[in-house]
């Protein structure tokens, strides 16, 4: 009768002890993967703000006497085609990740291809202060995507560390947290690129 | 089991890198020349009146010069030293990194950047950084003479960051200056002819009914209207009298996210 009673005290305090250390790892992990959800909107955060730097370039050229018209037409397909790729903060799967860099990617090379283009047909309105401002700005803007860039992969560097380290894989296996996406380098990008800006 | 490899591989490269990367100690001081550009008497003089800034906007600008920037990008290098020494206050973020890349025999090229903290990217914009390179710093540190660049840089800088001022106004000063003392003084004749015909019309009530019937004195009326900047230092409010006598209370923890620009020289 003793025996039984003390059986059951020792397992109830087994799987109290067992819950409470896995609500302590399930909180931890809901901590970093909230550092990594933020990063990601930091991240999204510098490329809407280049997104929104494109119309201003399209103003500043079309201000130059002889713009054509099929100048950046590349640029705002892409940009348009980057807008349309949205990764929900939630769901930062490797996949998804990569979607989303591909499209981005593809703006960064449609934007560098352009300006060469701009700059040695309209060597002109190079010498102007708004495209020489507008460089910058674009400069700046590159800037903070490496910069954002490069805290979201050491944010989910140190979420996907502690996800998959023993024995908090076993909690995030039943609390169904999952590994999320890095961002790396394109394809292509050890070779140097070409941007001519002279001032 | 692929995937696994590579992540494997992945994992120390990307924390490696991470650290590897360079970043001068973090000191005390905010003005930190490695390259023995200023005299003391200069330094100490950038010192006296950053700090005194600090003190009274909260805002910090910390001055690096080096001889080489180790392999380094200089906008990134700038926003790790902010972001590593924590310049600026933390729930602000308003701190500035002015990083200069000095001549050397080495390495004959110098290379100045203003890295702003996510607190300031708005008063102080990229393009806006580039003004003050260009028109402010770029001259005088080709002539060797970085106390004047960096007094000339400060000059504008200081102002904009307090909020006195914003980046249409620096542009716009000159003329700006004309018109709102011509402004001032139209309002103010306005104001006493409106005045003076109000006491006709109405002799009975006296002045202080003008000032809005309080019966008291009429300053805080004119107050709002010939001195509308009066308020407009609300750095002041922030000042850390914690802060010893003159020295510097210490970094505050600021963050930065990569804007700013730079220039060569």
């Amino acid at each position: 009768m003793k025996k039984t009673a003390i059986t059951i005290l020792v397992i109830v305090g087994v799987v109290a002890v067992c819950f409470l250390w896995g609500v302590g790892i399930n909180n931890k992990l809901v901590n970093t993967e909230e550092n990594v959800s933020q990063a990601w909107g930091n991240v999204e955060n510098a490329y809407k703000r280049r997104a929104d730097l494109i119309p201003q370039l399209v103003a500043t050229v079309q201000g130059a006497a002889n713009y054509e018209k099929g100048t950046l037409t590349e640029v705002i397909e892409a940009r348009a085609k980057a807008g349309s790729v949205q990764v929900d903060a939630n769901n930062l799967t490797e996949a998804n990740v990569a979607q989303f860099q591909k499209a981005q990617d593809a703006l960064s090379s449609a934007l560098t291809r352009s300006i060469n283009v701009v700059v040695e047909r309209y060597p002109e309105l190079t010498a102007t202060q708004g495209f020489r401002d507008l460089q910058v700005q674009l400069e700046g803007t590159e800037n903070r995507i490496a910069t954002e860039r490069g805290r979201f992969n050491d944010a989910v560097n140190s979420y996907n560390k502690m996800l998959r380290r023993f024995p908090n894989n076993i909690i995030a296996g039943i609390c169904g947290f999952e590994k999320k996406g890095y961002f790396t380098a394109p394809e292509g990008s050890e070779n140097p690129v070409e941007v001519k800006f002279d001032f | 089991m692929k995937r696994w490899l590579i992540l494997l591989f992945l994992l120390p490269v990307l924390s490696v890198s991470a650290q590897d990367l360079w970043c001068p100690e973090p000191t005390n001081r905010l003005v930190n020349d490695y390259s023995s550009m200023l005299t003391p008497e200069q330094q100490q003089a950038l010192e006296t009146r950053l700090v005194a800034f600090d003190d009274s906007t909260s805002n910090q600008i910390l001055v690096i010069i080096t001889p080489s920037l180790h392999d380094c990008e200089i906008m990134e290098l700038g926003t790790r030293i902010g972001t590593t020494w924590g310049v600026g206050q933390k729930d602000l973020k308003n701190g500035l990194v002015i990083l200069i890349k000095s001549k050397t025999e080495e390495e004959p090229y110098g290379d100045v950047a203003l890295v702003p903290g996510y607190g300031l990217e708005g008063a102080l914009p990229d393009a806006f950084c580039k003004h003050i390179i260009d028109d402010e710093m770029i001259g005088p540190l080709g002539e060797g003479d970085y106390y004047t660049a960096l007094v000339q840089a400060l000059d504008v800088i200081e102002p904009v960051c307090r909020g006195e001022y914003s980046y249409a106004d620096y542009k716009k000063e000159d003329r700006a200056a004309l018109f709102g003392l011509l402004g001032f003084m139209l309002l103010f004749v306005v104001i006493l002819l409106l005045a003076h015909r109000y006491n006709k019309k109405h002799p009975g009530s006296g002045s202080d009914n003008f000032t809005g019937g309080s019966g008291k004195s009429s300053g805080p009326y004119w107050g709002g209207f010939v001195f509308p900047r009066g308020g407009s230092s609300w750095g002041g409010g922030f000042g850390s009298g914690g802060f010893g006598s003159g020295g510097f209370g210490g970094f505050g923890g600021g963050s930065f996210g990569g804007g700013g620009a730079h220039g060569r020289f």
